[in-house]
């Protein structure tokens, strides 16, 4: 398809690139942006691991069209963190073991990243639903259920 | 709401209660990781790079006839093109010899490499590959070692008659007088499909070469040094020219030991060919269709018994579908052939298992080396017999389990074993005594190697160096590599240990096989024991150095003790200072300390008897289903590991290692396998081919029987395999436990639990 103007705000930032709409928002980040945080494990919707918040709902961006993104909010892992500071989702997945390989973790603390913003004190549960999207294949997601559910806690303490 | 990254206050980390004083329970680059900012071998690019893609056999078996790459030679952007003619190339192999980089004639199997390009984007490579025009004539196929076996079956390699590629005949101890004593026989037939170890990333490699460097592979690998020493010898290129870097990697599982060679080997002749770096990345369905899975199997089995439960002999004859090309499959039949015989005291075994050539997707290895395979197999047949004999599972097991001082049938020294004790614990935790209605219940066990003499008879061991930085910290050179096991922070901590320093302060040096002493790598369970001992080693070794450097700067008896060196008068000499004094007295040198890990000789002979490994684990797992009558859907409620890996060095990686193996033998025994249509991967997806979801998990308790160990450091040794062993049996048993009958055919998916039920024949 023939490349056009497509504007949205990325991080917090607006931005304007000149693409083809059909390309996926997956490849703009990696290939176009340099934004290799967001991983790609299967092209395909199968596994997560390109997760990110497309107006606060986790997506799976290697099957968005960047088309699609036109005037909406996108937000990928590396807005959690600046310099050394890193959010109390990324501290928990640290303390509690989650991050084995780590090729999960960026999604898997996206998909996190939306379940906490909409509901800040999920049950276990809730945590298994919102993470079902996204394999890991190291961890056995008990230590990664223990992260979520440590760092809606810790984000509440320290709102308070 | 945000803290600082460099948080971990080492005083303040949650204590592990394993090495007092020192709790440090995380590699430092899982920041990075969590971050987003850990740089994968995916995400690499690189000045001038060029990508690659292979154009492959859409046929099983078949003649080529002519290959024409005009179009795509003249398509602009296309820097390279190469078909195996003219490569020259000698055939090659990890343990038999019958591969080539690019099809030459024939192509054995769909996704047989056949060409590949070199162009500015990944879009023009995969036109230039679909441009190039191939002319087959098909030939007739074998799809199962069953017709392969077949005496006028189409042989697939000249040199592997009867398309056999391996094989093996194991007798010992008089097992035909067994079974004629024997009070009771039981025996059965298991099948394996092949199965995929799954990593998250699929595997890529970026291949640099210039004059300068020689040829530079970025990929990473659980065993670079063999992958490397592979790739010089395919390519007749000077081992020291030929050096392997390894970005993160995300997700190894023995999948990564030797990777996919033939990426390596056509990325690094395209970078020769172009003077530019190439990278070549598989996608997922390539993962699926010509990465390495482990073989499928089928085990025939019997076992001998007397009539008190005392097991007598076992035989085995095992057939193993290596798919067209061999990888690491002869080694991982006699893993399934021969381990599982040493988890209890088997007098008598006689075993045969054949490797046999097919037309499908070549295998390799994948997490416990099909140990996991034959458990399913030999710890189904346990129950099967305790059943008949009317005694219980858990006394079977006790009566006849392998213990401390035993040497086994296939002469496995075992020094130091709690497998009685995993048994007993593992049972109570689950409730063997009080075991609820309409749940099914069962027990499995397992041995497994920590380092085998299989690869290398003569390299038993491992090395490591320690370096004694400017600034007084330290960095620890090895060859072991860690993909988010945990072994960096476990190697720290062991170096921490040997110095008394904080882990905060050492580094951890792998990944450039430049830089690091050569070692096998993360497979068989030998990092921790073995390479952690080297560390072990390397760090004492330095700190005694320190040590005399201080006495001769001082000219007085001096100490190092919790990190501090004092002389005897009370003077504390800074680590810096002493680094820099070496450094001054010599001109430049760094204090350096070496360690080697030398295992004693081993009594491992031809016939493959001996002690094979310097020591041994061992686990027992129980697992409480439930079975949905009228479907037979499966609901695996509990899952309890007992573990004896000696110490625990980390109880925070250690428990993620248990429920990701616990999860993976999950997978394999209810969800996974191959699926195939005449030759093709017919589940070559992830929505097809299904892993374990967060909503698949049960309840998994973990428990740790800390025997420790002398072999390896402080007491402890591996875990990481060993963990994906025993859940398969218990999983099996506890099904039939629920369903009356045994599900023999993996995975044990609700059809066939169904069927066998109703008394079904199964498949
Ligand atoms: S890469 Fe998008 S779901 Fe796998
Ligand atoms: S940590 Fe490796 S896939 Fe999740």
């Amino acid at each position: 398809m023939k490349q056009q103007i497509i504007m949205f705000q990325l991080n917090g930032e607006p931005l304007e690139i000149y693409a083809d709409p059909a390309e996926s928002l997956l490849a703009i980040l990696r290939e176009k942006l340099g934004l290799y945080g967001t991983k790609a494990g299967c092209g395909k919707g199968e596994c997560g691991a390109c997760t990110v918040l497309v107006d606060d709902q986790a997506q799976n961006s290697c099957l968005i069209p960047a088309g699609k993104v036109q005037g909406r909010r996108v937000e990928t892992i590396e807005n959690l963190s600046r310099g050394d500071v890193v959010h109390p989702i990324q501290e928990a997945f640290v303390e509690k073991g989650a991050v084995q390989c780590g090729f999960c973790s960026p999604g898997m603390i996206m998909s996190a990243y939306a379940l906490l913003k909409s509901s800040p004190q999920p049950a276990p549960e809730d945590v298994k639903t919102a993470i079902s999207g996204n394999l890991c294949r190291c961890s056995g997601y008990k230590q990664i259920e223990e992260a979520v559910l440590c760092a809606g806690d810790k984000m509440k303490n320290r709102e308070s | 709401m945000i803290r600082s990254i460099t948080a971990p206050d080492p005083k303040q980390a949650p204590a592990s209660g394993c090495f007092p004083g020192i709790d440090y329970d995380q590699n430092p680059e899982v920041w990075a990781k969590a971050a987003g900012r850990a740089v994968y071998g995916t995400d690499l690019k690189m000045p001038g790079m060029l990508y690659g893609k292979i154009l492959r056999s859409p046929c099983p078996h078949a003649r080529i006839k002519k290959i024409d790459t005009a179009a795509a030679e003249a398509m602009p952007g296309v820097r390279a093109v190469l078909t195996g003619e003219g490569l020259g190339c000698k055939p090659f192999g990890i343990v038999v010899d019958d591969e080539l980089p690019l099809a030459v004639d024939r192509v054995r199997y769909i996704g047989d490499e056949v060409a590949c390009v070199a162009a500015v984007d990944l879009q023009t490579a995969e036109r230039a590959v679909q441009s190039i025009r191939v002319e087959y004539e098909e030939l007739p196929a074998v799809f199962s070692p069953a017709e392969a076996l077949e005496e006028n079956a189409p042989q697939l390699h000249r040199d592997f008659p009867g398309n056999v590629a391996w094989q093996r005949n194991i007798s010992r101890g008089d097992s035909e007088a067994a079974f004629r004593e024997a009070d009771h026989v039981v025996e059965n037939t298991f099948t394996v499909p092949a199965v995929h170890p799954t990593y998250l990333e699929p595997i890529s490699c970026v291949a640099e070469s210039d004059r300068c460097d020689g040829l530079v592979l970025h990929t990473a690998l659980q065993s670079p040094d063999s992958v490397r020493a592979i790739v010089a010898k395919v390519l007749e290129l000077p081992l020291s020219r030929v050096r392997v870097i390894g970005p993160v990697m995300g997700g190894g599982f023995g999948g990564r030991v030797y990777g996919n060679l033939k990426l390596y080997i056509l990325s690094s002749l395209l970078a020769m060919k172009t003077g530019w770096p190439v990278k070549m990345q598989l996608t997922r369905e390539e993962e699926f269709t010509v990465g390495r899975p482990m073989i499928a199997a089928e085990l025939k089995m019997k076992m001998a018994l007397r009539s008190d439960g005392t097991i007598l002999a076992r035989e085995a004859e095992i057939i193993t579908d290596n798919g067209a090309y061999s990888a690491q499959a002869p080694w991982v039949s006699n893993t399934i052939s021969e381990r599982n015989d040493s988890v209890y005291r088997i007098p008598a075994v006689k075993t045969g298992v054949r490797l046999v050539y097919t037309n499908k997707v070549p295998t390799g290895q994948y997490r416990a080396y099909g140990n996991q395979a034959a458990n399913f197999a030999t710890e189904s047949l346990i129950d099967m017999a305790a059943k008949k004999l009317g005694i219980d599972p858990l006394d079977l097991r006790l009566k006849n389990c392998i213990r401390e001082g035993d040497v086994s049938v296939h002469g496995l020294q075992i020094n130091r074993c709690a497998l009685d004790e995993c048994l007993k614990a593992a049972a109570k935790k689950i409730g063997w005594d009080r075991k609820k209605a309409g749940r099914g219940y069962g027990l499995s066990a397992a041995i497994h190697a920590n380092g085998s003499l299989i690869f290398n008879k003569k390299f038993r061991g491992a090395a490591a160096q320690a370096r004694l930085e400017l600034d007084g910290r330290v960095t620890v050179f090895t060859g072991e590599q860690d993909y988010g096991q945990g072994a960096h922070a476990a190697f720290a901590r062991i170096a921490a240990k040997a110095l008394g320093l904080n882990p905060d302060l050492i580094t951890v040096q792998s990944r450039d096989t430049m830089h690091s002493p050569y070692s096998l790598g993360a497979l068989a369970m030998r990092q921790t024991t073995i390479g952690g001992k080297a560390v072990q080693l390397a760090a004492e070794n330095l700190k005694e150095k320190i040590v005399q450097l201080a006495v001769s700067l001082s000219g007085e008896p001096a100490t190092m003790e919790n990190g501090v060196v004092r002389g005897s008068s009370g003077m504390v000499f800074d680590l810096a200072a002493i680094a820099y004094d070496y450094h001054s007295q010599t001109s430049g040198l760094s204090l350096l300390g070496e360690g080697k890990y030398v295992p004693e000789k081993s009594d491992y002979d031809d016939s493959g008897y001996g002690n094979i490994s310097v020591t041994y684990s061992f686990a027992a797992h129980a697992a409480e289903v439930e079975i949905d009558r009228d479907t037979g859907a499966l609901t695996v409620h509990r899952i309890v590991a007992a573990h004896d890996s000696g110490r625990i060095v980390n109880q925070v990686s250690a428990r993620g290692q248990v429920y990701g193996g616990i999860t993976q033998g999950l997978g394999m025994s209810c969800y996974e396998g191959y699926l195939f249509e005449t030759g093709r991967v017919a589940n070559a997806s992830l929505a097809d081919y299904k892993i374990p979801t967060a909503l698949d998990i049960p309840e998994i308790e973990e428990i740790f029987i800390e025997n420790e160990d002398p072999a390896g450091p402080y007491g402890a040794k591996g875990l990481g395999e060993i963990v994906m062993v025993p859940v398969l049996g218990a999983i099996a048993n506890a099904v039939a436990d629920a369903a009356g009958e045994w599900v023999t055919d993996l995975p044990i998916t609700a059809e066939k639990i169904y069927q066998a039920m109703a008394g079904w024949e199964c498949q």
